[in-house]
């Protein structure tokens, strides 16, 4: 029966991670050391900072190549290392396909708002190009930034360019490190609601991270819980806040009760 | 002033120019990020026309690309005549000379390039030359104009490379710089006046575009 189960969970995971990573220049060194596989939807990654969240975000975009592990996305393996000093299978951060947004929204300085969200549309003719464009545009409620220069946009408007050129490109995964920490609470609220509904019609799972904890609860459908380069919990909301009760409270800066 | 020893020298720093630029790119690309172990050595080879006397670089140019070696033999057959005392000589000569002024700025412009932007267009699906051409190059812009500006004024004021490769051949290789001495040696002073004006005003002419450009994108 347990046998049957994991087959179950395995053909349903969008994602399969199992990561072992020593940061050598990080002072006392910080070791990455975790394995999980996420089938819903949502997934939220919640943590304090420091606990290893986003090099794992990076090591699944194929932004960081970890010491040894595998990384499968939609069943299709993308890295594998042993031991060794090169990997065995390497897909660059190119050919991956996964769409990551971070807190630094990296906006290209050099193009129009417009061109930042066509920067990954290059095979479409331009009429459609520019409807596209305004579409997501106005999915993250920036349209009426279509012309503007980087330098002229404030920290959220930034945020909202990058994650329309995010979804630009296609994504089969979407990966969010904290996409929404420049933005105030209705317009956080808006644009998640926003992002979760393209993702959904377009069948794109989500990733996560986020250290707050209001956030974590109400945005995942399953949620992993990591602390200093480990996993501590995962699960449903219900199951995770049970269990990690204490420990979520003391990052609160309130003591078990 | 010499007026055919003027534009031979503006086109000898412009050919040469272009074909720096187009060497350094690439080179000054694996410079920023190549991990590898001979970088330093590398950095090294290509940093030692900036110390080197003109005349060693020169004599060693003259020897390597002379009839007594292959590749010497070889460039006599494809232009039909050897390198030394021809234009072409000089072209080759100013490129080695002005190498280091072209791959250096290049260099640490590529490196300084915001890592967050090159991982952003890695994940929106752009491989490394897509990379290249359509973050990297355009965001070193200002490194572009100094390698170009600097491999330009260089070239036009070099002496030793160009008289021990060159010769002084009115026409062919007598750049202005050799016109300059040859003005002084003949004790015409008013044209060696107003040659060295001219030389002076491009240098600080290429300077102050140089520092106007740097300053502009400090504000940006």
């Amino acid at each position: 029966m347990s046998e049957l189960t994991v087959q179950h969970t395995a053909s349903e995971s969008w994602l399969t991670v199992h990561i072992g990573h020593h940061f050598r220049r990080q002072q006392d060194g910080f070791h990455l050391q975790l394995s999980f596989e996420a089938s819903a939807a949502r997934t939220v990654i919640f943590g304090p900072s420091g606990s290893g969240k986003s090099s794992l975000l990076r090591a699944i975009a194929g932004l960081l190549e970890p010491d040894a592990g595998h990384i499968q996305i939609h069943g299709n393996s993308v890295w594998q290392r042993t031991s060794g000093k090169h990997s065995l299978l390497w897909v660059p951060a190119e050919k991956r396909r996964v769409g990551l947004v971070l807190q630094n929204p990296a906006v290209f300085p050099h193009l129009t708002v417009a061109r930042n969200v066509a920067y990954a549309m290059r095979r479409m003719e331009k009429s459609e190009q520019k409807k596209e464009v305004l579409h997501l545009l106005q999915l993250v409620e920036a349209e009426s930034l279509v012309d503007r220069w980087p330098r002229e946009l404030s920290g959220g408007q930034l945020q909202r360019v990058a994650i329309a050129r995010t979804l630009a490109a296609e994504p089969r995964v979407l990966l969010l490190d904290e996409p929404f920490a420049a933005l105030d609470g209705r317009s956080r609220q808006q644009l998640s609601a926003n992002l979760q509904e393209w993702a959904r019609t377009h069948h794109v799972p989500i990733l996560m991270v986020t250290h707050n904890l209001e956030e974590a609860f109400s945005a995942g459908d399953e949620i992993v819980v990591m602390h200093e380069g480990h996993i501590t919990a995962q699960g449903g909301p219900q199951a995770v806040l049970m269990r990690e009760r204490d420990r979520l409270l003391e990052s609160l800066g309130v003591g078990p009760c | 002033m010499d007026t055919v020893a003027l534009f031979l020298t503006l086109r000898l720093a412009l050919i040469t120019t272009i074909i720096l630029l187009l060497l350094a790119i690439p080179l000054g690309y694996w410079l920023a990020f190549t991990h590898s172990r001979w970088k330093t050595l590398v950095q090294a080879v290509f940093a030692l026309p900036l110390v080197l006397p003109p005349t060693v670089l020169g004599f060693y140019l003259l020897v390597f690309l002379g009839p007594q070696t292959a590749l010497g033999r070889s460039i006599s057959h494809i232009l039909g005549h050897p390198l030394a005392f021809s234009f072409a000589g000089l072209v080759v000569g100013s490129v080695i000379y002005s190498f280091p002024f072209a791959v250096q700025p290049l260099a640490s412009g590529f490196a300084a390039t915001d890592r967050a932007m090159l991982d952003a267009a890695a994940t929106l699906g752009s491989g490394q030359l897509d990379r290249m051409l359509r973050v990297i190059l355009p965001l070193s812009r200002g490194s572009l104009l100094t390698a170009g500006v600097l491999s330009f004024a260089h070239t036009i004021g070099e002496f030793g490379v160009v008289l021990m490769i060159g010769g002084n051949l009115p026409g062919v290789t007598r750049t202005l710089s050799i016109s300059l001495y040859d003005q002084v040696q003949d004790f015409q002073y008013a044209q060696a006046n107003r040659t060295a004006i001219f030389l002076l005003a491009i240098s600080l002419f290429a300077l102050t575009l140089l520092y106007s450009q740097r300053r502009r994108s400090d504000f940006v």
